[in-house]
């Protein structure tokens, strides 16, 4: 007990630390999408979880008891701390035991919004996370009048073994958007027989299929564990700003957010925070986290709708003046088709016959990130994109640096206007200073769509050596993605330096999202001693192998605890 | 690129040449450096303002130093929202055009010839566009009209919260 006085002197200082302690349970849970209800796992008896609240500076104590009968763990995605406290079961721990309480103790070095969720078998598709928000120490360089989390996840009415036992025996088991024998006599009318013979027996011998995006649909889009039906609520009084702090906790799906009416000014990204940039739309990796703020400034309801990127799902809530309040829903756009593009072969200008026959790994799409963007040249790409040709667009598309060009999956506005690029974001403070790299490593993204293999180098995890970094150093990563679908890479314990070509203004992230037929390189200054997971989180690509061991040699001794 | 220059971007460079007009007549004007009644310090940070509320007597003439703390442009402009929103425009083009960089300006760039004699050179009489480190200052007066803001116009800081009320009794 601390007397009047006593407390009154320790408000007065300034360097005060803070020490927080925090129960978390992990539970059996009910979740109920408004659209199907499941049994599930998730935190204190919900699922999402709480938001935990941490303040910079502050040493915190998190007890996590396991109430399932299997294992659990629990991963602070996206926090600096030492690796035995980074919750990934055989790397930092052995994980907590049925009935057990691991207690985690980390002193929190960064600010921003970030995420926790459980990194033991599918129990985080099947439910178990939630978010975390951590105050700054100094003042924000941006201001608002309140604050929502808005959690994303794609909720499956299936678990997620099942959904991964499905994959493995079809790859197209939830893929609901495959082309019919209609759209062969549409595309026949439209584009020819010989041409559209010609561009399906391409696909077939690739195995895999134009509608490719998503690889598991049937999912219902949730905002904080809220249905489209259940129309999760943000409230707000006209003519304030209001902070949206976006967390992508997807098994599978990206979404393309937007608040029709209302433009977002992009302040945050993977809890850094960037230099200001107002964007009428966003695609959020799965995740990734993009605090915004927006300013309704009507007296009436805004939607929040977030498009998955296939087109196949969407979650929707609303930022009003009162309770009760509803915004118009808008339609679904159509789906995006992929393209020859998005198999790395846009820039080959090859003929398409031998395309089966080559090696896609030698591709290099060049250095992106140096590229003068004034001096592309979009004039060829209609021609090129047969696929894009079937929603009748054939406007020039805005091009996006971080897609391979004439891509089918390259973002639109819904209002065409400006939809955020990883090129637009700029830190808005370094963290660390720009250096050259000591060395390169590259990450060629592998697959084998048909066997639901996913690798890197083409070796799943099981059958791979770790990766070994040396402390101190500053390792490039070059990632080039010879799949056709998107990976969100992830790194842990250690930042990730992504690549616009900025310097020192890169931005600073936890995930670097790789698109189709791209290379994107990024840096990691090598800080963090111990073993660290490094892997595609999309749920059911890290469990097939796209998925390393990285260790961390040197440095102070047993690593930073 | 979508973001390019187009015609009408372009001819919003007019605004930059003839020194906002509007500005002056809503917000108050450039004051006379004798009539100035005491002068005040706002210091630019990454990217907010301090102090973030100014108070005036209407018809008050004063000398506002302004100071960039930040590591990163910042802008320092009086106007309505209005106007704040309409001058957003040929801010952006200035990125666009590689006149502001993040942590500095290229002057070169600012006075290249748009067409019709117009540059780029950011020279309103009713703000201040300052480099990290610099300092300049601007004489107001200030008209009794309200709904008055200073604000910073470099793309998104504005948005963001880098913006003033400006209250004249």
């Amino acid at each position: 007990m601390l007397s009047k006085g006593v407390a009154a002197a320790l408000a007065l200082l300034p360097l005060i630390s803070w020490a927080g302690e925090y129960n978390l349970t992990v539970d059996r849970v009910t979740i109920d999408t408004g659209e199907f209800r499941k049994q599930g796992i998730g935190y204190n008896g919900a699922s999402p979880g709480p938001i935990l609240r941490f303040r910079e500076g502050e040493d915190v104590t998190i007890h996590v008891t396991n109430n399932l009968d299997e294992p659990t763990s629990v991963h602070w995605h996206g926090l600096v701390l030492p690796f035995q406290m980074d919750g990934v079961p055989g790397l930092s721990y052995p994980g907590i035991a049925p009935g057990e309480t691991f207690t985690y103790r980390f002193p929190i070095k960064q600010a921003g919004t970030y995420w926790f969720h459980s990194h033991s078998g599918f129990q985080e598709p099947d439910g178990a996370y939630g978010a975390i928000v951590i105050e700054p120490q100094g003042r924000e360089p941006f201001r608002y009048d309140r604050e929502y989390v808005v959690q994303l996840t794609d909720k499956h009415p299936h678990s997620g073994d099942r959904v991964m036992r499905n994959l493995k025996t079809s790859a197209d088991y939830y893929n609901r958007q495959q082309q019919t024998v209609g759209d062969f006599w549409r595309d026949s009318r439209e584009r020819g027989l010989a041409a559209t013979l010609k561009d399906r027996l391409m696909w077939g011998d690739m195995r895999m299929m134009a509608s490719d995006t998503e690889d598991v649909q049937g999912f219902t889009g949730l905002i904080n564990g809220k249905g489209p039906e259940q129309n999760w609520t943000g409230l707000f009084q006209p003519g304030e700003r209001v902070r949206l702090r976006l967390i992508n906790s997807s098994a599978m799906t990206y979404f393309d957010v937007r608040l029709p009416g209302l433009k977002m000014t992009v302040v945050q990204a993977d809890g850094n925070n960037v230099q200001p940039v107002t964007v009428d739309e966003l695609r959020i990796g799965v995740a990734e986290t993009y605090d915004v703020i927006v300013q309704p400034k009507e007296d009436r309801a805004y939607t929040v709708f977030a498009e998955s990127m296939g087109r196949s799902g969407f979650a929707r809530g609303t930022l009003a003046p009162r309770e009760g309040m509803q915004g118009e829903i808008p339609e679904l756009r159509p789906a995006p088709l992929l393209t020859m593009a998005d198999m790395g072969m846009a820039h080959a200008g090859m003929d398409h016959g031998d395309m089966a026959s080559m090696d896609h790994g030698s591709m290099n799409q060049g250095d992106m990130a140096d590229m003068d963007h004034g001096s592309m040249n979009h004039g060829d790409m209609a021609g090129m994109d047969h696929s894009n040709m079937n929603h009748g667009e054939v406007a020039v598309l805005p091009a996006d640096p971080f897609y391979a060009q004439g891509s089918g999956l390259i973002p639109q506005a819904y209002n065409d206007g400006r939809f955020l690029s990883y090129a637009d974001l700029r830190a808005q403070k370094p963290l660390y200073e720009d250096r050259e790299p000591t060395r390169e490593i590259e990450l060629r993204l592998t697959g084998n769509m048909e066997r639901y293999i996913w690798s890197i180098n083409g070796i799943k995890e099981s059958d791979a050596e770790p990766i070994r970094l040396q402390y101190g150093e500053r390792v490039r990563f070059k990632f080039v993605n010879e799949t056709m679908m998107t990976h969100p890479m992830h790194l842990h314990g250690m930042w990730s330096i992504l690549d616009v070509g900025a310097d020192q203004w890169n931005p600073v992230k936890h995930v670097v999202s790789v698109a189709p037929g791209t290379t994107v390189y990024m840096e990691t200054e090598v800080d963090a001693p111990g073993k660290w997971a490094f892997h595609c989180h999309l749920a059911y690509h890290a469990a097939a192998g796209m998925f390393r061991t990285v260790i961390v040699e040197g440095g102070p001794e047993g690593g930073d605890s | 690129m979508q973001r390019t220059l187009n015609g009408l971007a372009a001819a919003m460079l007019l605004g930059a040449a003839s020194p906002a007009g509007a500005a002056i007549s809503e917000g108050g004007q450039p004051g006379d450096p004798q009539q100035v009644s005491r002068t005040i310090d706002i210091v630019m940070y990454d990217n907010y303002f301090e102090p973030e509320q100014l108070t005036f007597a209407a018809g008050e003439t004063v000398r506002l130093k302004v100071r960039n703390e930040g590591a990163l442009v910042h802008e320092f402009n009086i106007g309505t929202a209005a106007m704040h929103e309409a001058h957003q425009g040929q801010m952006q083009m200035m990125v666009d055009h590689g006149v502001i960089q993040g942590d500095h300006l290229n002057h070169e760039r600012m006075k290249m010839d748009m067409g019709g004699g117009h540059t780029m050179e950011h020279s309103h009489a009713n703000s201040l566009l300052l480099e990290p480190g610099q300092e300049a200052e601007l004489v107001w007066t200030f008209a009794s009209a309200d709904s008055l803001e200073f604000a910073c116009n470099v793309p998104g800081h504005y948005q963001a919260g880098m913006v003033g009320g400006i209250h004249v009794e």
